[in-house]
């Protein structure tokens, strides 16, 4: 139902995150709604999160592409005020990507990890590569 | 003499105006103008005073404002030699500061283009026959897709969308950028105009508009509900009071109504004090007391705060102090003194007047005082305004039948009503004063208090002729030969009462420099100190009402040899010095 008129832009950008997937993400439609994606994220090689896949929701509403993807609660400028319609899903994972290679204490997923970062890198580092070995790795 | 007359009342506020005000009331009606602008139609008020009034803002309809918007960038497009769209970019980011975009611009183009995203020489979108569009990656012809000055094409159902979502996202349309996310081009009026529909074209030109008034230092909308006028100010200019076209006068600093003589951090802490006491305020606002006689409820139902108790007790008395209204006036020799906080106390008052003094302990005691002064004379002036309404909506016409008198005629009540509702404001205001006013400055608060205790007596003389005395009239069945007397005495109630209020609101906001600025009194003094009245003859016959504040012991007078009384602040010095105590004033 709510494939059948699915715009030509989000089919034409589901078939071309199949056939020339960026590395290291995989996004694939689930096949009840068109609109809603099942996403992984390898965590980036010299990271604290190498070694871990996070698993995402990513969901276009209704006025995509003129309102942003909606993508629980990541902290993204380009999901909040800088998005464009001419931007993609694409280039939206490759900035969460970028995120874990790099987080910003200052735009944090989660208050306290962001605390946690701000007052003792190291140990948050070692927080973040334990949960990677918990939670994200071997998926 | 009969103190009911209101024409020798009058004298009396003249003389006292005259004694406390050195300068006389000349100075003192041009500086208090912004205030006063109902007195517009005055003939005796010369053209300078008039044009200096109007030096400081203008009111500015949508009309007045979308013209001086386009001259704006006007101006800007022909100097900076770039098209008007551009020259209308430019003003917005610069929050329309005419100044600042040629300080900018002339002091470095090239970043100033980058930052606001004007690009100096446009780009062409691409050749090609057909393109495709970035947003709904549909191919189109040539002539189907539209681009910035940067020429990233982007399909018109695409742009549509794009500016549609972010004019219904707010004013921040007003920043639009290329859509391209590494490219900021920005997008003009132009575009939008060429490429949406009528509605969000309505709207983006509001945004605009509401822009050029929101963002400019210089300018603010009215903060009277529904009014549309905006006021442009001049900085720099004394005092902050606007009076906008649609008669609602606010404080162009601090947008609360206006507040003169307090200064807006007054007005701000006052208002923050009020919403944390408002709970313990509430029954205050309650419009009912018991006659301090028969202790049946009185409804307090007429602006003014002389009461009469419903027949058989037919008691008068002040509403504001629950005393004897026989106390209020010259007759008895006293001074109209429920204003004063402390004599009220010093007297017991408090004690008797019920619950009062349990809900009212200490510091919210004497808050309460204040408060209660403070937001009488706030209904006061609401019944005024409206009874100004319905004088000018049905009563005149009456008036003017009963009287066989033209409309144009009575325009005296109308100003003396317009006097009313601007004197309760003021009035209202000295008790925000006075409660910030510090407690060890006695000769000032006991000079304030004075000062304003003359004021709700004069008010009251006012605001009793314009609402009962003129009642008389209005019931009449045929035109009465008194009505020429009332006509002057209304009138010259009014002017007195317009220059003793100008005269207390210029004194106020001096800080009552006239008045030294420390307390001269010795503290072991001040208990017993007490302020009466002294009244002299002067030549002209005059009686006047003064107070004399006298450091303690037994009473002088003022032609007691071994004291002299101060010319300027009344105050009783002793001989041996020339120079008075309380104002520095030379003998
Ligand atoms: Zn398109
Ligand atoms: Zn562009
Ligand atoms: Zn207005
Ligand atoms: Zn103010
Ligand atoms: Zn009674
Ligand atoms: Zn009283
Ligand atoms: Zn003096």
């Amino acid at each position: 139902m709510a494939n059948s008129n699915l715009p030509r832009r989000i089919i034409k950008e589901t078939q071309r995150l199949l056939s020339e997937p960026a590395p290291g993400i995989s996004a694939s439609p689930s096949e009840e709604n068109m609109r809603y994606f099942n996403v992984m994220i390898l965590g980036p090689t010299q990271s604290p999160y190498e070694g871990g896949v996070f698993k995402l929701e990513l969901f276009l509403p209704e006025e995509y592409p003129m309102a942003a993807p909606k993508l629980g609660r990541i902290c993204l400028d380009i999901l909040k005020d800088k998005w464009s319609p001419a931007l993609q899903i694409r280039t939206v994972l490759l900035s969460i990507q970028a995120l874990l290679s790099a987080p910003n204490p200052d735009d944090p997923l989660s208050d306290n990890i962001a605390k946690h970062w701000k007052s003792n890198e190291a140990e948050a580092v070692e927080t973040a590569k334990e949960w990677t070995r918990l939670y994200a790795s071997g998926a | 003499m009969d103190s009911e007359d209101g024409v020798h009342d009058t004298n009396d506020l003249e003389s006292v105006d005259d004694d406390f005000y050195s300068g006389g009331t000349g100075s003192g009606t041009e500086e208090g103008e912004g205030d006063y602008d109902f007195v517009e139609n005055d003939s005796d008020e010369s053209d300078d005073a008039v044009s200096h009034r109007h030096q400081n803002y203008l009111i500015l309809s949508e009309a007045d404002i979308r013209q001086h918007q386009e001259e704006d960038i006007n101006r800007i497009s022909q100097v900076l030699s770039i098209p008007k769209v551009d020259a209308c970019i430019l003003l917005r980011h610069y929050k329309w500061s005419v100044s600042k975009v040629h300080d900018a611009w002339f002091a470095d183009e090239e970043s100033v283009r980058k930052a606001v995203g004007l690009l100096e020489k446009p780009i062409e979108m691409p050749k090609a026959r057909e393109l495709t569009c970035g947003i709904c990656f549909e191919d189109y012809s040539h002539n189907k897709m539209s681009s910035a000055a940067c020429g990233h094409p982007f399909c018109d159902t695409c742009w549509r969308g794009y500016i549609g979502t972010s004019i219904s996202d707010g004013p921040g349309c007003l920043m639009l950028r290329c859509p391209d996310p590494t490219c900021g081009a920005a997008v003009g009026q132009d575009m939008i105009n060429a490429l949406v529909s009528g509605e969000d074209k309505v709207k983006y030109s509001r945004y605009l508009l509401r822009s050029y008034i929101e963002d400019n230092r210089k300018t603010k909308w009215c903060p009277a509900p529904g009014c549309e006028f905006a006021v442009d100010f001049v900085m720099g200019s004394g005092n902050y009071d606007v009076s906008c076209k649609c008669s609602y006068s606010f404080c162009w600093n601090c947008t609360e109504e206006a507040h003169r003589p307090v200064d807006c951090g007054t007005v701000a802490k006052w208002i923050l004090k009020n919403s944390a006491e408002s709970e313990n305020m509430n029954w205050i606002l309650a419009n009912s007391k018991p006659c301090p006689k028969c202790k049946r409820p009185i409804e307090k139902n007429q602006g003014c705060m002389h009461i009469t108790c419903t027949p058989p007790c037919k008691f008068e008395f002040c509403w504001l102090c629950l005393g004897p209204w026989s106390d209020h006036g010259e007759r008895t020799g006293g001074f109209y003194a429920c204003n004063r906080y402390e004599a009220a106390k010093q007297e017991g008052v408090y004690d008797e007047t019920e619950r009062r003094r349990e809900m009212a302990k200490n510091s919210l005691e004497r808050y309460t005082h204040y408060y209660e002064r403070w937001a009488t004379n706030q209904s006061s002036r609401q019944k005024a305004l409206s009874d100004l309404q319905n004088m000018q909506a049905v009563q005149l016409e009456k008036l003017s039948d009963k009287q066989s008198q033209p409309e144009s005629q009575l325009k005296f009540i109308t100003e003396a009503w317009l006097q009313i509702v601007e004197c309760r404001r003021v009035l209202k205001w000295t008790y925000a004063y006075g409660f910030y006013l510090p407690e060890n400055e006695y000769a000032k608060r006991t000079f304030f208090e004075y000062l304003q205790g003359e004021a709700e007596s004069g008010l009251e003389r006012l605001h009793q002729c314009a609402e009962k005395e003129l009642q008389v009239f209005i019931d009449n069945e045929g035109p009465s030969k008194e009505f020429n007397d009332f006509r002057t005495k209304l009138a010259g109630l009014t002017s007195v009462t317009r220059n003793y209020f100008e005269n207390l609101v210029q004194a106020l906001e001096t800080g009552l420099r006239d008045v030294g600025s420390c307390n001269q009194l010795p503290p072991s003094n001040k208990a017993s100190s007490s302020s009466s009245l002294h009244v002299t003859n002067t030549s002209g016959g005059k009686a006047r009402v003064r107070t004399v504040y006298r450091p303690g012991g037994p009473s002088h007078s003022s032609d007691d040899s071994s004291h002299w009384s101060c010319d300027r602040c009344t105050y009783v010095n002793v001989n041996s010095i020339n120079v008075c105590q309380m104002c520095s004033y030379r003998r």
